[in-house]
């Protein structure tokens, strides 16, 4: 077994390096003027952990975490017309959005699609999410149509009259999640036009359609809870956060402690890997590796007699799916190793019981390798408010607003990836040794059950850290 | 496939250095266990 581990190690750190890294793909990175070489960040992230794993040892002898506190700090006055009110505004969004990208002009930067999915939903929610919660099921336009139409249906059929949603298959889990934001990365990586925005807003209304079927087979709750790819992501990462909205109340908790609870159900592991493994090909894509790499492998295909277009797509789908695995290896390495401690713990069961250790992970990953993204791009949402089908409207009068590329500094930039990466794997490991101390016997096993997850966290942050310095150059 | 690796070598050496961290932590865990099952050769 620990020959095993050890090949596994082997191969995953032969893998994470012909696959080289990262982290800054849409991140816009201005000329850096580091004091060391970005290859020392690496040496000192990883000496971070080995310092953190050996005080965890000494100085954390019993599960802390497994326990949820939560205290109510505030009760949220018209709790029910907020949460009606932000049903409305999600949907009047929702189908601006939509209207824009299908009636206005077609340029991806003077459109307000790409940019509001792209940026303001699809990084803007996850950072909002960890820092004050859920926000996302407050204005989910698509679980307020749901609540809106099944309310309706009620007064008019009159309770009871409908009939009872289907039981939503245990086995599923949260893999149509998982293979929902495979998707979402797909089309926002590999697919060529991903930028154009009534092709965007075709899916936006695809997506929409295949939720509200699902919320009316399935039901509402069962079906956010688990198979609603943005819903499910989202409401993970708000689970790190230090506060929670529930039944009109706000909660606050320890940091980390929400994310102890995660239900392990099926599909978890894949879509924590998936969420690391798009975000890691997404650098990577960027890196010179993969531009020395996809040429070849595009050239394999058209020798097939395909098309360039559709061979390159081939290639970064074969590269997206490869990261994606990698990740779910490293990951599969951590659980093996812990095996080895000896006690009666299948693959499975630890796979699922240390699952909750990957989220910060995920949650560093897109804060390293969007948070430049977000503070430039963001700032695009000034103009395209005013103009959001770019035919020249001035609705706000922003509409002359430009983009600040010199607000931060690209140094501050890198230091606030590399702080996040590092962060990020620190409470990897914080939560892996809790969860440890509640598994196995004595503070002993369940120190040595974590040396290959420490093998793990240093790899997981090499590669971050490898992808935004490939990235960079 | 050899040829094409090493002419890029100049792209991607520097790679290397990153994944030092990950092997000196895999060879201190492997002397660690070799160490402790030379103390205790019933463990496995």
């Amino acid at each position: 077994m620990r020959r095993r581990a050890l090949a596994a190690a082997g191969v995953a750190a032969g893998l994470a390096l012909l696959l080289p890294a990262t982290a800054a793909a849409h991140g816009l990175v201005g000329k850096q003027d580091l004091p060391i070489p970005r290859w020392l960040f690496a040496w000192g992230a990883a000496g971070v952990l080995i310092v953190s794993f050996v005080a965890l040892a000494t100085l954390w002898p019993s599960p802390r975490l497994q326990e949820l506190r939560e205290r109510a700090v505030w009760r949220v006055p018209g709790a029910r017309a907020l949460e009606v009110l932000g049903g409305a505004i999600g949907v009047v969004v929702f189908a601006v959005v939509v209207y824009a990208g299908l009636a206005g002009s077609q340029s991806p930067q003077e459109n307000l699609a790409p940019t509001f999915i792209y940026y303001v939903f699809w990084v803007g929610i996850p950072f909002l999410s960890f820092l004050v919660g859920d926000v996302f099921r407050l204005f989910n336009p698509w679980r307020a149509i749901a609540r809106a139409v099944a309310w309706a249906a009620t007064r008019i059929a009159g309770r009871g009259a409908l009939p009872e949603p289907l039981e939503y298959p245990r086995a599923l889990g949260r893999w149509p999640a998982a293979i929902g934001i495979l998707a979402f990365a797909w089309v926002e990586l590999v697919y060529v036009d991903r930028d154009d925005p009534s092709t965007l807003a075709i899916m936006a209304l695809a997506y929409a359609a295949v939720q509200l079927v699902g919320m009316s087979l399935y039901g509402i709750d069962p079906w956010l809870r688990n198979a609603d790819p943005f819903g499910v992501t989202f409401s993970l990462l708000s689970r790190l956060a230090p506060l929670r909205w529930h039944d009109g109340r706000l909660l606050a908790r320890r940091p980390l402690a929400g994310i102890v609870g995660l239900d392990p159900r099926p599909g978890t592991v894949a879509l924590v890997c998936v969420m690391i493994g798009t975000t890691s090909f997404d650098g990577f894509s960027m890196g010179t590796v993969w531009n020395d790499v996809a040429p070849d492998l595009q050239r394999v295909f058209m020798d097939l007699g395909i098309g360039a277009e559709t061979a390159l797509q081939i290639a970064f789908t074969i590269g997206l799916v490869a990261m994606v695995l990698l990740v779910a290896a490293l990951y599969r390495l951590g659980v093996e190793g812990m095996r080895t401690v000896g006690e009666a713990h299948s693959a499975r069961e630890l796979a699922g019981a240390f699952a909750h250790t990957l989220v910060p992970i995920a949650l560093a990953y897109l804060v390293a390798h969007y948070f430049s993204a977000l503070t430039y791009q963001a700032q695009a949402m000034a103009y395209l408010i005013s103009d959001p089908l770019g035919d020249g409207s001035n609705l706000f009068g922003t509409a002359s607003a430009s983009i600040d590329y010199g607000w931060i500094s690209a140094n501050a930039i890198w230091y606030v990836q590399v702080g996040a990466l590092i962060v990020g794997h620190v409470c990897g490991l914080i939560l892996a040794h809790d969860r440890a101390l509640a598994l196995y016997r004595d503070v002993r096993a369940a120190t040595r059950s974590q040396y290959w997850m420490l093998v793990v966290m240093v790899g997981f942050t090499s590669l971050g850290l490898w992808l935004l310095s490939a990235a960079s150059q | 496939m050899s040829g094409p690796v090493l002419a890029h070598i100049g792209h991607w050496w520097t790679s290397i250095l990153y994944v030092a961290p990950v092997v000196v932590v895999v060879v201190w865990l492997a002397l660690q266990s070799w160490r402790a099952k030379r103390r205790d050769p019933e463990r496995r």
